[in-house]
């Protein structure tokens, strides 16, 4: 008599991504999935890349900082900010202090409407549209600041090696305070939402945990590293820019809860207090900026570019963004304008890793949410080669590049006729 | 002529289901915009869904390749249908014609009903041939299954009390709209009918899929779940069965727990002027009770995982409906 | 904590090298009024050696893992091991740059990935851009570039195995008359606008 084998059901492979509501930039999720529970995880970035890096390496430097603003939106001013302190290294080009506290004031605005759009995104992941609705029209206000200092919303142009293109006057320092206390005012409203709301803790106590001792052995970087219970901070470790002079300390979750437990709403203590971090430091900036100083240290671009192509070494500059350590590689070879090496790392970059551990164990609900939780930078992560073979995919890039020179000719045609 | 009935039961129907498929599209109009306003935004014209289902009629209807093809088209039309039969079983205002087919049907039926649409978008989700979808499907059917019990609870209370105060037909929704169940119980009754009340209201999101009972059609977690393949006309026939669910669940608990009317209160009289006034408190009521259940709740909380919704609704929004049908058992043996 | 000085971390990192050192340098920098300043230490050491370095940095601090970067020097590729000790610690951070020539002709390197897990985002990065084989990487498949990539070219490479020029795509080059006519598509070249015709 045949006894029929009864073999365990084991878990099907399922696919998020790369195109997914819950990931606002294309990354692929490859799933091991049991029922809701997650068996194993693993993602395949690469889906944004664009080659910056390639490009990067034959341009010379100016063109090169605005190329690093692009890398992302979000945190642009942070691969701006790194790759000038590189290049300044190499060159020996020290910008004046005055230039060092505007570069902070602005880079800790920047932190300000990072983690509020994370945090607005983090809701709209847990179906809590209320908060993501509130968390934007409170960001408005950074945004229309920004656009009076700098000029843009989102790529500010306003870093340049050698310190920065456009002054604080003190009419200006006036509206920043203007924000300051509206940000103060609204502070205890955010924390009452995303803090304290019993539907929020639900969901996001003990999901996604990433234990202190692989925080420490994946090399996370961040938010995602402190509220692991890692005391990692560039802005603490590492003197630069106005950061050397004031008295700041990495924001850890027990500040608020007693206790480090790594999970996701240890990540969203540790960024909403560092909201209330970043408002104290551009306060103290404003305070203490000195009121001389040249805003460039050569202001002449031809000289500037001249003194670049004859620098000869190699540096790094780092900068602490809202989603973590950004650090940028440079080397420069004298009578090359172009720089030998550029080798950006992100913040993502280096938290990538963490996600195997914080998926595995959990629920499909809870995918979005422990993805959003790092906060992904998927922009900033894919930066390598250029990819434009001749494969199949590429048939409809055809198409499409054969419509745009077509329409480049009736635009062509209109303004010869016109 | 025997023609007579059977006429003006098919015209009934038909005007039935013009009804309900306008207040229920008029409903989830309100629903938006009063989230909107909450949410300090404007919100869209009131007229938003209506020109939606219209567009979504004009679109292509694209059936994957993997999916089934007659349950794929088959499912959306017995949802519509499902949600407009259960129509024709309930009262509504102070018509005495209502409902229309008042012999035929009672609340046990309308219970069984009520799973049909559920049903249906299980069927639809899990021939679709996507993962999403049947994951989707899955925790539908996980989310039915918990919201059976307070359901079940709340028929079983009614329907022994008006048995056990003598009533013939208990588990008729003509007989609960004639003799509200607030007049039968003393005090602590009361109390046992405003719990099942509530906990009636708790179940009325995960019935029309909303947060935070929205598990199946999580937008940002399955790309919208059951209904991620759907497009075009079976995507608007639906949203059109959730629609006039809607207005469906409404009209049930004002059945059961406010049959109450304005020309039955206030001396208007019998005529066309009763029967408007009572019209209108029928659907501020049902206005009433769906920003409570709805909007209220939808723009308030997060979203559940499956496993929570089901934690509620077995153990708190069960407890709620049991003590509820303990204490009318109660109240009815002590008096 | 004993914080070691730069000079002192050099002194160690030669020491744990053996005879694969060769060379280490300290620098500073100093941003901000107070003049604080950081510090790097900058050692060049052979691929044998690289692994006894890393095991003493561990047992100092463990090191973050920043990322590996890169240099094409013609006839040598250098990988460029960044590391952090001594976070957490208020302004006492150093940066530990550890610079290991590969001849083009061998380029083979062991792997960190058992010492420090994190590294390995970069170590499969390296190989596929810069066609490196990491010695017992535990997953090497590729990262960044997808599956239908053609082998053989790594992008970051400055000689024949970089990116052909007949995968660049110019978007400037519509097919003017005189320019350079698009390589992946047909399109015949457009009048100048200053004739007056269109084509």
């Amino acid at each position: 008599m045949k006894t029929l084998e009864v073999k365990k059901p084991s878990g099907y492979t399922s696919q998020f991504g790369p195109a997914h509501p819950a990931f606002k930039e294309p990354v692929m999720f490859t799933l091991e999935l049991e029922g809701e529970r997650i068996l194993k995880a693993d993602f395949a970035p690469g889906q944004a890349h664009r080659g910056i890096e390639w490009m990067g390496m034959r341009r010379n430097c100016l063109q090169v900082v605005f190329l690093a603003e692009r890398i992302c939106g979000l945190c642009g001013i942070t691969h701006a900010l790194s790759f000038c302190r590189a290049v300044e290294q190499i060159a020996q080009i020290q910008p004046s202090n005055r230039a060092h506290y505007i570069r902070t004031i602005i880079a800790e605005l920047e932190r300000i409407h990072s983690h509020l759009l994370w945090a607005g995104v983090e809701a709209h992941q847990l179906g809590f549209d209320s908060a993501f609705y509130l968390a934007l029209k409170v960001r408005e206000n950074v945004l229309d600041l920004l656009e009076a200092l700098t000029g843009s919303r989102v790529h500010y142009s306003v870093i340049q090696i050698g310190g920065v293109r456009r002054d604080i006057t003190p009419e200006q320092c006036a509206d920043i305070e203007k924000s300051l206390q509206f940000y103060d005012e609204t502070y205890e409203k955010l924390v009452s939402i995303f803090l304290e709301d019993t539907s929020i803790k639900m969901r996001c106590r003990d999901t996604g945990v990433l234990t202190p001792e692989l925080a420490l052995k994946l090399c996370p970087v961040g938010p995602t590293a402190r509220a692991s219970g890692i005391r990692k901070d560039v802005r603490v470790d590492h003197p630069y820019a106005a950061y050397a002079d004031l008295d700041i300390h990495p924001i850890l979750p027990d500040e608020y809860t007693g206790e480090i437990r790594g999970d996701v709403y240890d990540r969203i203590v540790v960024r909403i207090l560092e909201l209330k971090q970043s408002i104290g430091i551009i306060r103290e900036c404003i305070a203490k900026m000195p009121e001389e100083g040249d805003l460039l240290a050569i202001p002449k671009l031809g000289v500037l570019l001249a003194k670049l192509k004859a620098a000869d070494g190699e540096a790094v500059g780092r900068h602490e963004a809202p989603r973590g350590e950004v650090m940028h590689y440079v080397r420069l070879t004298a009578g090359e304008e172009a720089p030998t090496a550029w080798k950006v790392k992100a913040s993502s970059y280096s938290n990538y890793m963490a996600w195997i551990p914080m998926l595995e164990g959990d629920q499909i609900a809870d995918i979005p949410v422990i993805v959003a939780s790092i906060d992904p930078c998927i922009s900033c992560t894919d930066r390598v080669a250029m990819v434009r073979g001749d494969h199949t995919e590429l048939l409809t890039k055809d198409d499409l590049h054969r419509l745009s020179v077509e329409r480049m000719r009736r635009i062509q045609a209109e303004l010869s006729a016109g | 002529m025997n023609l007579n009935p059977l006429l003006l039961t098919v015209g009934g129907t038909l005007a039935m289901a013009a009804f309900g498929l306008f207040a229920g599209l008029s409903a989830m109009a309100v629903d938006r915009i009063l989230a909107a306003r909450m949410q300090a935004r404007i919100g869209p014209p009131f007229r938003q869904p209506f020109l939606d289902m219209a567009k979504l009629m004009t679109k292509q209807n694209i059936i994957p390749a993997n999916a089934v093809p007659w349950l794929f088209n088959g499912a959306p039309l017995v949802a519509l249908a499902a949600s407009i039969s259960i129509l024709l079983y309930l009262p509504m205002a102070s018509f005495q014609f209502l409902p229309i087919l008042n012999v035929y049907g009672d609340l046990v039926l309308i219970m069984y009903l009520l799973l049909l649409p559920a049903l249906a978008m299980v069927i639809g989700g899990l021939s679709s041939g996507s993962p999403y979808a049947t994951i989707g499907a899955q925790r539908e059917m996980v989310t039915m299954i918990a919201y059976e019990l307070p359901l079940a609870a709340t028929v079983v209370a009614f329907a022994w009390k008006l048995s056990h105060a003598g009533l013939a037909d208990p588990f008729s929704l003509a007989t609960m709209a004639q003799t509200p169940i607030w007049s039968l119980v003393g005090p602590m009754g009361d109390i046992g009918v405003g719990l099942l009340l509530i906990s009636m209201l708790m179940v009325v999101p995960g019935e029309l899929g909303r947060i935070p009972f929205d598990a199946p059609e999580a937008e940002t977690e399955l790309a919208g779940g059951l209904l991620v393949e759907y497009s075009g006309r079976n995507l608007a026939l639906f949203l059109l069965s959730l629609a006039v669910k809607t207005i469906v669940v409404g009209a049930l608990i004002i059945a059961l727990f406010f049959p109450y009317n304005l020309s039955g209160m206030v001396a208007i009289g019998n005529g066309l002027a009763a029967r408007l006034a009572d019209v209108g408190f029928f659907f501020v009521k049902l206005f009433v009770i769906l920003f409570f259940s709805l909007s209220l709740v939808r723009i308030s909380v997060a979203r559940f995982r499956i496993n929570q919704v089901v934690d509620v609704y077995w153990k708190i929004v069960g407890a709620i409906s049991l003590i509820g049908l303990v204490l009318i058992m109660a109240d009815s043996i002590i008096r | 904590m004993n914080i070691l000085t730069p000079q002192e971390l050099a002194d160690v990192m030669k020491e744990a090298a053996g005879d694969g050192f060769q060379s280490a340098r300290c620098t500073e920098w100093a941003e901000g009024v107070k003049g604080l300043t950081s510090k790097q230490v900058w050692v060049n050491l052979s691929r044998e050696s690289l692994r006894p370095a890393i095991q003493r940095l561990i047992d100092i601090h463990y090191p973050h893992v920043a990322v590996i970067a890169f240099a094409d020097t013609g006839e040598q590729v250098d990988l460029i091991y960044h590391l952090y000790i001594y976070y957490g610690i208020p302004h006492e951070e150093v940066l530990i740059t550890l610079t290991v020539s590969l001849d083009k002709t061998d380029l083979k390197i062991p792997t960190i990935t058992d010492l420090i897990p994190g590294a390995l985002t970069s170590e499969r990065e390296k190989q596929e851009m810069l066609g490196i084989e990491v010695v017992g990487i535990p997953d090497g498949r590729r990262l960044f570039l997808p599956e239908d990539f053609p082998e053989g070219v790594y992008p970051w490479r400055k000689d024949e195995s970089g990116i052909p020029s007949d995968m660049i795509k110019e978007l400037w080059a519509t097919g003017r008359e005189g320019l350079p006519t698009c390589a992946t598509c047909e399109a015949p070249p457009l009048a100048p606008a200053s004739q007056g015709e269109p084509s």
